[in-house]
């Protein structure tokens, strides 16, 4: 075992929540230490594998995993690490690398509804939050101005204090959709960790249309871009170190967390506060795994609800073609939704959904289809032009409610450093197959406004999921039902906290990293108070670009 | 209707004519296949194997140019990831030489009758189109920007991950 590291703060994972939660922990002065189970990653060499990829297709491709940090892949084939045992399949799809999952990350940066954090006062579902949106709001702020958030004011959520910056520039084919559904249905902007302009050093975009998986500008904001801010306010991250056991002591305290290099030697971390911020599955796992005689469930488990509650968005969708050139993949991915179907009484008996509008070039998706249909000759040159110029796509991203036999485990499998692989258990229940029935009207009708033809449905009963790993340790004033506090502090150990998007109670509609790294943020507050700030006041220096 | 829109990537049309490569070439196409990449007969083929693959290329992906550096460097990709792929092409030509087949019927009529042949102008499609050359665990990219899915649109669209261009530049109609 090597000499012994300490420091204040210790934090496990260096994705975008946790090193957040860092950057701003330093910030006030804690020697922070983050331990990250993945390697550096370069963005030229990550831009060179997408270009050098058979699979363009799969974001994963440019991602290899590590031998000695895993992490679940699916093209050409499973890996086999993120166990599945059913139900329905939950394909999670994260990346352990310094920066984490947001590599690859649509960018989509969106606010709550105020409904969603009490659905059960007001519709009789799943749970209510331990704070309220307006508690949420200063940290949103916050959160926003860190990562650059350019957004506009009509998509549903309150705020107090303007957006950092305009709304990106909308496609052409945007804003046709968006001209030709009005009045029916209103398409805005989406909100985005997306620079409409030059912003905290990083450029504006550039439409490269590679978002997912790779922003070759830095125009986007990264977990890598987080990392890089803790490590100039002084945090230390230690990459290729993989937490596999968090120790406590008599009292129940966390005293050391355990590593492995990757060469397995073995290294111990002792800390002051240890914050676990490795996302919604590999969190979950480590609590589990660190199992002890005081503790036999795992830590942080006196409720048995860690790992629970397991929420994602799954979404059907609809395919077409539109009556009019619209060349899909101008501009960035990620640009429009429609936000009415957020919220309304209707959520006591089937879940809400954003109807999401996909940028992203079908030329890929038309090449394929074409060959597979076996389109050659002449034809295939018009086609493929053809269906380029007008395929379009939309989808609904749905809630989910907490169900406790939804939940990540551990396997009984090993992976190569002879760490338990975690196991998914999952539905889909009838709450969420209603909406997504009753969202057919909605693809018909979007259809039919964009005079489409060819439309196909997404098959019954088959839903892609969307990677938003909410609720395996929820937040909750109720130690018997919840894994966390308010504020990411878990009941049963007073110095450890959870920064993640799976503390989130519920998983509403919107894509969920911005709302956990508001959480993180307030947990940092929480932690070790600004000296001389709270965000709902000091929100300093920048635009004022409402549109 | 595409060659000024290949500028720069079809280099193999200005070829001067060589009446004993030509020969090679048209000896392998008959009426019917010249008619529809007449092109073609005028490309020069080193020897048979590779002639043949043009032509078949040529069919499948309907175009009357084809760049020659890039045919080499698809032909050698798949010869290599299969060893019967030379025959099979040159099996594949003669089929629609003699039937007088339908580019557009082909792949339908091949799995009709359960040809071995029938995995074949996907394989060459793939290859051309998007660049990727085997599939599964074999497969390669072996072009990118220089894939047709790519060169068909590039009027319009630059491949992912390159600037479509500054800030705004694609609120504007495509024309
Ligand atoms: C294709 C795709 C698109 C997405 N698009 C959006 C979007 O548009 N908007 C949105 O809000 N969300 C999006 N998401 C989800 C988003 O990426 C996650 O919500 C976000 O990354 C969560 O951040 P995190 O820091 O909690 O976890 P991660 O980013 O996963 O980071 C966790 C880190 O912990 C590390 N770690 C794990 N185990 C250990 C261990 N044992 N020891 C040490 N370190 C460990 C990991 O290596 C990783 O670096 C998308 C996800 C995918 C896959
Ligand atoms: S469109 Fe390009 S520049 Fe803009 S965010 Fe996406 S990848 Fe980055």
């Amino acid at each position: 075992m090597s000499a012994e590291l300490s420091a204040d703060i210790v934090v496990i994972g260096a994705g975008i929540v946790g090193a957040l939660a860092a950057q701003r922990l330093a910030r006030q002065g804690a020697s922070v230490l983050i331990l990250e189970a993945g390697p550096r990653l370069e963005r030229a060499r990550v831009v060179a594998a997408f270009r050098n990829s058979p699979f363009k297709g799969n974001w994963m491709a440019p991602y290899p995993p590590s031998p000695w940090a895993p992490h679940p892949i699916y093209v050409p084939q499973d890996n086999g690490y993120l166990k599945q045992a059913g139900p329905y399949p939950y394909p999670a799809e994260y990346i352990r690398a310094v920066g984490g999952t947001t590599w690859h990350w649509a960018a989509q940066a969106w606010r709550l509804v105020p409904n969603d954090v009490r659905i059960k006062s007001l519709y009789g579902v799943g749970v209510d939050w331990p704070l309220s949106y307006e508690e949420l709001d200063p940290w949103y702020q916050e959160a926003e101005e860190l990562l650059g958030v350019a957004g506009a004011d009509n998509t549903g959520s309150p705020r107090q204090h303007p957006f950092p910056m305009a709304p990106v520039a909308e496609p052409w084919s945007m804003r046709r959709v968006r001209e030709r559904l009005a009045p029916a249905y209103p398409v805005v902007a989406n909100t985005v960790a997306r620079n409409s302009r030059g912003y905290d050093g990083r450029p504006a975009c550039v439409g490269n249309n590679s978002c997912q998986p790779i922003c070759p500008v830095n125009a986007q904001y990264l977990g890598i871009n987080a990392v890089e801010a803790a490590e100039a306010a002084g945090a230390k991250v230690i990459p290729n170190a993989v937490v596999y056991r968090i120790e406590h002591d008599v009292k129940g305290h966390i005293a050391a967390v355990h590593y492995y290099a990757p060469d397995k030697s073995e290294h111990r971390v002792t800390g002051t506060t240890f914050i676990l911020a490795a996302n919604g599955v590999e969190s979950p796992k480590l609590l589990l795994l660190s199992a002890s005689d005081t503790y036999p469930n795992g830590l942080a488990n006196r409720s048995g609800m860690v790992g629970r509650h397991l929420m994602d968005h799954p979404s059907t969708s609809l395919t077409f073609y539109a009556d009019e050139e619209l060349w899909l993949g101008r501009g960035p991915q990620s640009p429009s939704s429609i936000n009415t179907l957020r919220d309304g009484a209707f959520r006591s008996q089937h879940a809400p959904y954003r109807l999401d509008f996909t940028n992203i070039s079908q030329v890929l998706n038309v090449t394929n289809d074409l060959i597979k249909e076996g389109v050659y000759g002449a034809e295939f040159e018009k086609q493929l032009r053809w269906r380029a110029a007008r395929q379009i796509n939309v989808k609904n991203v749905l809630e989910v409610l907490p169900n406790p036999d939804n939940r990540i485990t551990l396997s009984a499998e090993k992976d190569a450093m002879g760490i338990p692989k975690p196991e998914a258990h999952y539905a889909i229940d009838d709450y969420t197959r209603r909406a997504a029935e009753v969202s057919k009207a909605d693809f018909a009708r979007i259809a039919e406004l964009m005079g489409g033809t060819g439309l196909r449905y997404s098959a019954d009963g088959q839903f892609a999921n969307n990677q938003h790993i909410t609720g395996t340790m929820s937040m909750g004033n109720d130690p018997a039902t919840s894994v966390v506090d308010a504020f990411g502090r878990t009941h049963d150990h007073e110095n450890l906290f959870v920064c993640s998007t799976g503390v989130m109670p519920t998983a509403a509609t919107m894509n969920s990293t911005l709302t956990g790294v508001a959480l993180a943020l307030r947990t940092a507050e929480h932690i070790l108070p600004a000296k001389n700030s709270h965000a709902a006041t000091a929100h300093v220096g920048h635009e004022t670009s409402l549109a | 209707m595409v060659p000024d829109k290949l500028d720069g990537v079809s280099a193999s049309h200005d070829h001067p004519a060589d009446p004993s490569r030509r020969r090679l070439l048209a000896g392998l196409l008959t009426a019917y296949t010249a008619s529809l990449i007449p092109w073609a007969l005028a490309q020069p083929a080193p020897h048979a194997d590779r002639g043949a693959f043009t032509a078949l290329s040529a069919l499948l992906v309907g175009r009357q140019a084809l760049d020659a550096a890039q045919a080499t460097r698809l032909y050698d990709a798949l010869a290599t990831a299969s060893p019967h792929f030379p025959a099979d092409v040159q099996a594949l030509l003669t089929l629609i030489n003699e039937r007088h087949i339908d580019p557009l019927q082909l792949q339908g009529v091949l799995d009709g009758e359960h040809s071995p042949l029938a995995p074949l102008p996907r394989s060459i499609m793939s290859a051309w189109t998007l660049g990727v050359v085997g599939s599964g665990e074999n497969a390669r990219c072996v072009a990118y920007e220089t894939a047709l899915d790519a060169v068909i649109v590039a009027d319009v669209l630059k491949p992912p991950t390159y600037a479509y261009g500054a800030y705004g530049s694609w609120t504007g109609k495509p024309s």
